[in-house]
């Protein structure tokens, strides 16, 4: 190891420096000299998740927060950086050293929901086919002891043993999400990535999952990273929250005090541009919002937000942020987060 | 020229049956779409499903209306049914009328009723990549719009192929296969040219004159439902119905669109009914806001009344299902059980299983809509006075 990092007793996972590239495939032109280009998908992003909380990733779509959820479960495996889990070292930067890494232990204390429950079963496997499965590979158990796991991941989750028995397509989108949970919680993992594990759904089953992921929480000690592009639902789930755009973390910092305190501009415009339930209050129609997303291929120089922001000035257009403190606990990656309002 | 002679024979008849004989007194002033009683079954072989239920509504002028509810409570089906892209069978209307300015749209024959559909009823979908054509270049498109609108407004033949299409694209095209014509790329006239410049930048595209010239997926998705939306008002509807328009769009690109759309509704003379999963989106940009449960209108409400206090328990428990603030706070109450299945014949209010307010009159009768306030509706026997 190169760096020096900071590992605490609390932690159960702290990725640093985590970088993701995607090369671009040049066409079949022969005489194409250009250097190759990249898709900066996750760049240069640190988070720490303490055990037993709930650390939220937001952010609109193509910000890398699914890219950042799939290199630390080394589905796709960062470019660079490190990963520490559960007091181990998965991934160490240089030179693809995660090939050691047992898998089988990994697994069995990281598990994965994924956004839609459509893609993520097997529409040919029944329900406790579906759920023993990752039981199967992970855990080294008699069958008796995995039929008994996978009914009790069923009415964790608030299915009946009725469902056991049926295909994918019985089931309604918020039971199929329920499997989903429970096909992650079976092997007992510590630490569970919700991907969107709402989006699909409609409110009133949206609120069901959401108190049932709480629930769950307690009931199971579990540690969850919330994969979300929705105010609302990191903010209830949330203790940490993670704000990312264009690759890079832009804020983060406990849920509340970043909801109620925003610090950084694009902080600010995703907070008064989601909706709220209240006529009154229509945040939505005063709010002037300037442009759309940046290419991660070639972003804006210096700050990556600032051909958006109001507030831009010299420095932003010519040096890249870095993330700083700017109140207790709450980092900001802003050149002039204690000027701006 | 046969078939031309037989459209005028239609359009002749198409004339007596829209002049306002059936109802005009009844409508008030300002009114624009009047739907009475309306059913539509959704038929199959093993059963029916009955995704609208005696519908009433009525939409006035240069408003934004919400329609909102979960997935499979008929609100895309009520859209298609006024704009009549319902796919007849499966679906079927059962009985109603969907009147627009006086005319009964449900009477007429297709051929009559595609002059409404894109000048007088527009509509813009949820995914705008499949909406929008992607071997034509944007510009082209709206330009295509254009024409429609010009072509009824001459009221002449509605064939997209015939000579105003040659005339606007500067090519000779007799016998086109096609729907859409053939041109050469950059064949729009000065004149249409500009017109679909002036669109673009009514939906607050600012580089207006590359936009004109991109195809569909150089746009990113905020950029491709603005050019939906310039392709629907570039034919000047009365009635622009959206559904689900930003669904697909990430929150800062939906308030940017849903903020334009508020805008247009008296820049361009429209009203818009926004079919919409989310309440807090209807809060935030509606006039009035109409709850749907399985086929029913359960509350339509003035948006400030309905937010202060909602009288229906739906529209109650759907509110409570919104995480506002931090689980320490308040904990979500979610509505227990699920939709009641539609295709069985059923007898009483259709949320009753799931009401806690539930009482015995409510397995027994469905409730009717009636007006619990000023401006605010609601089916429910707590508020019909009938309950006890």
């Amino acid at each position: 190891m190169t760096e020096t990092v900071e590992v605490r007793d609390e932690d159960i996972l702290v990725a640093s420096h985590l970088k993701k590239y995607y090369r671009i495939r040049r066409g079949f032109n022969p005489f194409d000299r250009s250097k190759p280009k990249f898709v900066r998908a996750v760049e240069d992003v640190s988070i720490t998740v303490p055990k037993g909380k709930t650390v939220a990733i937001l952010g609109e779509s193509g910000c890398g927060k699914t890219t950042l959820a799939r290199a630390i479960t080394l589905l796709s495996p960062p470019t660079s950086g490190h990963i520490f889990f559960n007091g181990r070292v998965i991934f160490d930067g240089e030179g693809g050293k995660f090939r050691n890494v047992n898998y089988k232990e990994l697994y069995r204390d990281l598990q994965m929901v994924f956004q839609d429950p459509d893609s993520s079963l097997d529409p040919r496997l029944k329900v406790k086919d579906i759920i023993a499965e990752p039981c199967k590979g992970l855990l080294d158990i008699e069958k008796e002891a995995i039929d008994a796991i996978v009914m009790e991941s069923l009415k964790a989750v608030g299915l009946s043993q009725e469902h056991a028995y049926r295909l994918p397509t019985h089931l309604s989108g918020g039971q199929k999400q329920r499997v989903a949970i429970a096909r992650a919680i079976a092997p007992q993992p510590r630490l569970v990535i919700l991907d969107e594990p709402t989006s699909a759904l409609d409110a009133s089953v949206q609120a069901q999952i959401l108190n049932l992921l709480l629930s769950l929480q307690t009931n199971y000690n579990l540690t969850y990273i919330l994969i979300t592009h929705n105010i609302s639902v990191a903010e209830y789930l949330s203790d940490f929250l993670v704000v990312m755009y264009a690759g890079s973390v832009v804020e983060q910092g406990p849920t509340a005090s970043v909801i109620a305190n925003p610090r950084h501009p694009y902080t600010k415009t995703l907070i008064a541009s989601a909706p709220i339930p209240n006529p009154l209050k229509r945040t939505l129609l005063t709010t002037e919002i300037i442009g759309e997303v940046p290419s991660v291929i070639n972003p804006p120089s210096g700050c990556k937000f600032n051909p958006r922001c109001s507030y831009a000035e010299q420095i932003c257009r010519e040096k890249i942020p870095e993330l700083r403190e700017i109140s207790p606990g709450q980092f900001a990656a802003c050149h002039l987060a204690e000027k701006i309002p | 020229m046969q078939k031309e002679d037989e459209n005028l024979i239609l359009e002749e008849e198409f004339d007596r049956s829209v002049s306002p004989t059936s109802s005009p007194s009844q409508s008030k002033e300002n009114e624009l779409l009047r739907i009475s009683n309306l059913s539509i079954v959704y038929e199959s072989k093993h059963a029916n499903l009955l995704a609208l239920d005696n519908i009433d509504l009525e939409i006035g002028q240069n408003r934004l209306i919400a329609v909102v509810g979960e997935s499979g409570c008929g609100k895309s089906t009520l859209a298609l049914s006024i704009i009549g892209l319902l796919a007849m069978p499966p679906a079927k209307i059962m009985n109603g009328k969907i009147e627009y300015k006086s005319i009964n749209l449900t009477a007429l024959k297709e051929k009559d009723r595609r002059k409404f559909r894109g000048t007088e009823i527009a509509m813009i979908f949820q995914e705008p990549l499949t909406s929008l054509n992607p071997v034509y270049k944007v510009g082209d498109q709206i330009a295509e719009a254009i024409a429609v609108r010009e072509e009824r407004k001459n009221d002449r033949s509605m064939d997209l192929e015939s000579e105003v299409m040659q005339r606007t694209y500067k090519v000779n095209a007799p016998d086109m296969p096609s729907r859409l014509p053939r041109f050469k790329p950059g064949g729009l006239t000065k004149l249409l040219r500009d017109e679909v410049l002036q669109v673009l930048k009514q939906v607050r595209i600012a580089d207006a004159e590359q936009v004109i010239d991109r195809y569909p997926f150089e746009l990113s998705g905020g950029m491709r439902q603005r050019v939906m939306i310039a392709m629907a008002l570039a034919q000047k509807p009365a009635l622009l119905i959206a559904d689900e328009p930003t669904t697909a769009l990430d929150v800062t690109t939906q308030a940017q669109v849903l903020r334009l759309m508020k805008e247009l509704i008296d820049e361009v003379n429209t009203s818009i009914l926004l079919i919409t999963h989310d309440l807090a989106v209807a809060s935030q940009v509606a006039d009035r806001v109409i709850v749907m449960y399985a086929g029913d209108i359960v509350e339509d409400s003035d948006v400030y009344d309905l937010f202060r206090e909602p009288l229906h328990p739906y529209s109650k428990g759907l509110l409570s299902c919104i995480p506002v603030g931090s689980k320490d706070k308040a904990k979500l109450k979610p509505i227990p059980g699920s939709v009641p299945d539609l295709s069985k014949p059923f007898v009483g209010c259709k949320y009753a299983s799931r009401c806690p307010f539930a009482m015995e009159i409510c397995s027994k009768r469905s409730p009717r809509l009636v007006e619990a306030r000023p401006n605010h509706r609601v089916a429910c026997f707590l508020y019909s006075g009938e309950s006890r």
